[in-house]
């Protein structure tokens, strides 16, 4: 039984991977990561894609809310600023070598970023999160206008190209998941270390309190805009990746709907917490889909059926949510928490 | 155990089918399997829910019958919340669920985003509630059709019949949306060849239009006739109630998806009967008016038999799911009487090899669809005393 850690350097208290059962925990999530497509169909290749391309985002809004304390409703924008530049940049430099298109999309979000940040620099909270709503409107506006339409296709979206790779072309669905799959663990691996350096530490102590943080010599201006450019590039190297698995996008697919959805993910799956993001995206992406499979099960597509189970099935999964926050306010990573203490501490643990 | 008389014949006609199937039909699977998403919960969800009965419907008809090529079809019909990658993510599981025959799409967004992605093992015949001018093109988009003229056609036969009454000015009020835009260039280059002169492009929001001040800039304008387009059921009973409130003549039509009964006759119970004359173009005819649509009639028959209460009444929305599915089972039989493998790619040639083709009076003529649409249509006027949308023009083609 695990009784406590003894410590003997600050690296010590700093490290990640601390124990048997956090470095084996992650050496089977890498295995399974890596070997999913080799069980999967299509459809759970796509489903899998987009969940992970979530998560990436998610990550982002995590140091933007999470560590840092700044609320942000347009990052939906932000990640359709990476998805645009991915398709303009391809169609401007044919076969652009995708990491140099994930550079250019995170880059372009990041200033973005930058530019929809400025208002953290006067109000926080609620009034950010209204400030930060501008995003999604301006950007879409732009995304669909007539005069643009010959770079993002306007109204009618535009088709996207695939990667390519040393001539190859990452055309199917397993090819795709391959490209994006070992971007996700270098973000969230990046996010992870992020908070053990000065600056991720800056972060934190901006949200626990700013005057004193800025008491302590930390310039909040920068840090928080520095936040938001780290948390845009997030996005928008989740766009890029949304171009490429996608074979077409639209202004739709980035409406103030998706930057909700990023937040909700985030709450779900408990902020401030590296695998946050990752539990409420897998919560939030999942569950609709698993209950159309049921509901799909009790109908079997028939269209009659379907009329009174749809209205159900958003019900159910309204009614899921509410409970979950009642119940787990803290998010799904306090109950993964949980259950390593429990596991440590066994066969003493309650 | 007993058989009763229905069973009887739907099993005799099965065997009777299947014996005199060609060979490559016996050789594959026990079913033809359709695909479809529809918007059953989220802003669509009216239509949606008008749309799957049909679905459901004509698959009983044509398995009642003896199903295609003596096997039985089967739909099967997922919510998408009219959210693309929600019915994308409908298909891939479809096609992941086994050999999939036809997908019934939901919306252009969701056409626009697979349409790339039909190539190879993905290409899958596909059919939508979408008349986006973009797909109906055979070369860009092999797999996808529409079952009617697209949002230009219909434009274009609107301008066709203003020209042909005498008109000489119009106005277009479109939605600031992509199904708003669609036939907008194509109507200028037509006025300018008819001779019509717009007068006046309006643009206005999807839902909570500032009606005043778009029904001001009609007024100053003063068209002859307005052509409204990318509505479903807001905006365009707005306008027209607050224009004729101001005093203005202009004669307003709307395209398909503006031209529904039940809107309409909505409309006129809760706010008056000023949608009394509205015109617009609609490629079917309405389902009260069989006298020369035998295959309404045949529906007709089997929902009475159904159902003793059934009112008699089919929605313009579900009548593009029955035309959908019939050009579908036409290209089926087609594909079959060839002795043809059931391939996307067979199934397309089949379908542009129709000519003239009887679809049983969804049309005034024989259609053929070579170019993957069928460009034709004809003008209605809706009575609000009568509470019909009644022809007033011939069938005009594009």
């Amino acid at each position: 039984m695990i009784t406590g850690h003894y410590k003997t350097a600050y690296a010590a208290d700093e490290s990640i991977w601390n124990n048997w059962a956090k470095k084996s925990g992650l050496v089977i999530a890498l295995i399974g990561l890596f070997a999913f497509p080799l069980f999967a169909n299509n459809y759970l290749l796509l489903i899998a894609g987009q969940i992970l391309i979530y998560m990436i985002a998610v990550t982002g809004v995590n140091v933007l809310v999470g560590y840092t304390g700044l609320m942000s409703l347009g990052h939906g924008a932000f990640f359709a600023v990476g998805a645009y530049t991915a398709v303009i940049a391809h169609n401007a430099v044919e076969n652009l070598f995708p990491l140099i298109t994930l550079a250019l999309s995170a880059g372009v979000a990041a200033l973005f970023g930058l530019l929809f940040g400025l208002p953290s620099l006067r109000v926080k909270g609620l009034y950010l999160a209204v400030a930060t709503l501008s995003a999604n409107f301006i950007i879409l506006f732009l995304i669909r206008q007539d005069w643009a339409a010959p770079w993002t296709g306007g109204r009618q979206g535009i088709e996207t190209p695939n990667a390519v790779i040393f001539g190859w072309e990452l055309a199917s669905n397993t090819a795709k998941y391959y490209l994006i799959a070992p971007v996700f663990v270098v973000f969230v691996l990046f996010a992870q270390n992020l908070f053990r350096t000065r600056f991720g530490r800056a972060l934190i102590a901006i949200r626990d309190n700013d005057h004193s943080a800025e008491i302590l010599g930390i310039s909040l201006y920068a840090y928080k805009l520095k936040s938001f450019a780290i948390s845009a590039a997030y996005c928008g190297a989740a766009g890029a990746l949304w171009s490429y698995f996608f074979p077409a996008i639209l202004p739709e697919d980035f409406s103030l709907n998706m930057s909700i959805t990023l937040v909700v993910c985030l709450i779900a799956g408990g902020m401030g917490r590296t695998l946050g993001p990752l539990f409420g995206t897998l919560l939030i992406l999942l569950i609709p889909e698993i209950l159309k499979i049921i509901s799909g099960v009790f109908t079997g597509g028939d269209g009659n059926a379907l009329i009174h189970f749809s209205s159900i099935r958003d019900i159910v999964f309204g009614l899921l949510i509410i409970l979950f926050l009642i119940f787990e306010p803290m998010g799904l990573v306090s109950i993964w928490d949980r259950f390593w203490r429990f596991v440590a501490r066994w066969p003493f643990s309650k | 155990m007993t058989m009763k008389r229905r069973t009887f014949i739907k099993a005799g006609a099965a065997i009777t089918a299947a014996s005199l199937a060609p060979a490559i039909v016996r050789a594959e699977e026990k079913v033809w399997r359709v695909g479809g998403s529809l918007p059953m919960t989220g802003p669509f969800a009216t239509a949606g829910q008008l749309v799957a009965p049909a679905l459901t419907d004509f698959t009983m008809m044509v398995n009642d019958a003896g199903g295609i090529g003596g096997k039985p079809m089967k739909i099967e019909v997922e919510d998408s919340g009219y959210v693309p990658k929600n019915a994308l993510a409908n298909f891939e599981r479809a096609l992941a669920s086994g050999p999939l025959h036809g997908y019934f799409g939901d919306s252009t967004g969701f056409m626009e985003l697979v349409g790339p992605s039909l190539t190879g093992d993905k290409a899958v015949m596909m059919m939508s509630t979408s008349f986006a001018s973009s797909l109906a093109d055979p070369a860009k988009r092999p797999y996808q059709f529409m079952a009617g003229p697209s949002y230009q056609d219909q434009v274009e036969i609107l301008l066709k019949d203003i020209s042909a009454k005498g008109g000489k000015t119009v106005a277009l009020v479109y939605s600031d949306s992509e199904f708003g835009r669609d036939p907008i260039p194509h109507a200028r280059n037509i006025a300018k060849q008819l001779g019509i002169k717009i007068v006046l492009e309006e643009v206005t929001k999807t839902a909570g239009a500032d009606i005043e001040s778009h029904v001001t800039k009609l007024a100053q304008a003063n068209p002859e006739y307005a052509i409204l387009q990318g509505y479903v059921t807001g905006v365009w009973p707005q306008l027209i109630g607050a224009a004729r409130a101001f005093g203005l003549s202009t004669q307003f039509m709307g395209t398909f998806w503006g031209m529904e009964k039940v809107v309409a006759d909505r409309v006129t119970e809760q706010a008056g009967p000023f949608l009394d004359g509205y015109q617009g173009v609609m490629p079917y005819r309405y389902f009260y008016d069989q006298k020369d649509a035998p295959y309404y009639q045949e529906v007709n028959a089997w929902k009475k038999a159904q159902n003793a209460d059934f009112p008699g009444y089919i929605v313009t929305w579900a009548l593009e799911a029955y035309i959908n599915l019939l050009i579908w089972k036409k290209s089926m039989e087609i594909t079959i009487e060839a002795d043809k493998p059931i391939t996307a790619d067979n199934l397309m040639a089949s379908m542009r090899s129709i000519r003239n083709w009887d679809t049983g009076g969804f049309f005034g003529s024989p259609v053929s669809l070579a170019e993957h649409k069928i460009g034709q249509g004809r003008v209605y006027k809706y009575s609000a005393e009568t509470k019909l949308f009644t022809p007033v023009s011939d069938w005009i083609t594009t």
